[in-house]
């Protein structure tokens, strides 16, 4: 457990919960930024393909900023975790957004720590995909099927039995992992 | 004739939008990969040996992209006619596949996005990484 807390705290940024403004996650080029943005659909923003409320949280949300840049979020502050969850409630709305920019492999993109509504909603950390994946399957936001959310998501379980961890089929986990 | 003006720059920037949002059409060969681990290099990101970490990712709705053969990354905005991308099924089905893709191409502030027509070519899981890498990021 140690060895997983120290992995997913190198790897996917845990931000102290008592913190408001983003903290570094030692990322390539990282650069912590606030600014102020709208909530659009990608799709919608480049194509005019536009369902009602920017699907509804199944679609990439991104932020444009004033100088009319469509800012790509990668990430939030949850295990393998993306920010539509984050940033769904803020459809078409204007938020001011907190984080970091990081520049690498030719890409600059977005990991989202905190969110408000401009100019000065209340802060909220970007780990609500938590207790939304909780809702979703009827898990408690604070049980412990939520902390590993992962571990018990059932599209997850249903690939991973098929195709493996290695997605080479479970014949070939046995193989590898002796299991 | 103030009004002809006007409706003439408004036509006018309406078609320079519309000039800039054209999509190029494009065939793709590449990876289904995960976009944070690959483009962050947080643990090593693609083939078996990602491939748990690259589900889990995508289930929890991480973009998911296309390593094109051309080392450029592309991100996948839509399967077909599913316009979902969130924790997409399609597409987490074929996840760290070698796929050849007909696309419409948006390049938009320097990231590349797809929506995929069609996947022409599917060859599975070729990329055999797991006993270099191991299953990233825990081991198991």
């Amino acid at each position: 457990m140690g060895k997983f807390i120290a992995l997913a705290v190198l790897a996917f940024g845990f931000a102290s919960p008592a913190a408001q403004a983003a903290e570094s996650w030692g990322l390539p080029n990282e650069e912590i930024v606030r600014f102020e943005a709208k909530v659009v659909d990608i799709l919608c923003e480049l194509s005019g393909d536009c369902p009602a409320k920017c699907g509804g949280g199944k679609r990439q949300l991104g932020l444009v900023n004033d100088a009319g840049r469509l800012i790509l979020p990668l990430k939030n502050q949850v295990f393998f975790a993306g920010a539509a969850d984050e940033l769904i409630d803020f459809c078409a709305q204007r938020v001011v957004a907190d984080g970091l920019m990081v520049t690498n492999r030719g890409n600059t993109f977005m990991a989202l720590q905190f969110v408000r509504l401009a100019p000065d909603g209340p802060w909220k950390k970007a780990d609500r995909f938590t207790g939304k994946w909780a809702a979703r399957n009827g898990f408690t936001a604070k049980g412990k099927e939520a902390k590993r959310w992962f571990d018990h998501d059932p599209q997850v379980k249903d690939l991973i039995a098929r195709q493996g961890k290695l997605g080479l089929g479970p014949a070939a986990d046995k193989d590898f992992l002796g299991e | 004739m103030r009004v002809l003006t006007l409706a003439a720059m408004a036509a006018a920037a309406l078609s320079t939008a519309a000039q800039a949002a054209a999509p190029e059409r494009v065939q793709i060969t590449g990876e289904i990969i995960d976009t944070w681990c690959y483009l962050t290099e947080i643990m090593y990101p693609e083939g078996s040996a990602h491939h748990q970490c690259a589900i889990w990712c995508a289930a929890g709705g991480i973009p998911v992209g296309i390593k094109g053969d051309d080392g450029k990354v592309y991100v996948v905005l839509k399967l077909g006619a599913d316009s979902t991308s969130v924790a997409n099924p399609g597409v987490l089905e074929i996840q760290s596949h070698k796929v050849k893709v007909d696309a419409d191409l948006y390049v938009r502030d320097g990231i590349n996005y797809l929506t995929v027509a069609k996947v022409l070519d599917d060859k599975g899981i070729v990329n055999l990484t797991h006993d270099e890498y191991g299953i990233q990021p825990f081991g198991e």
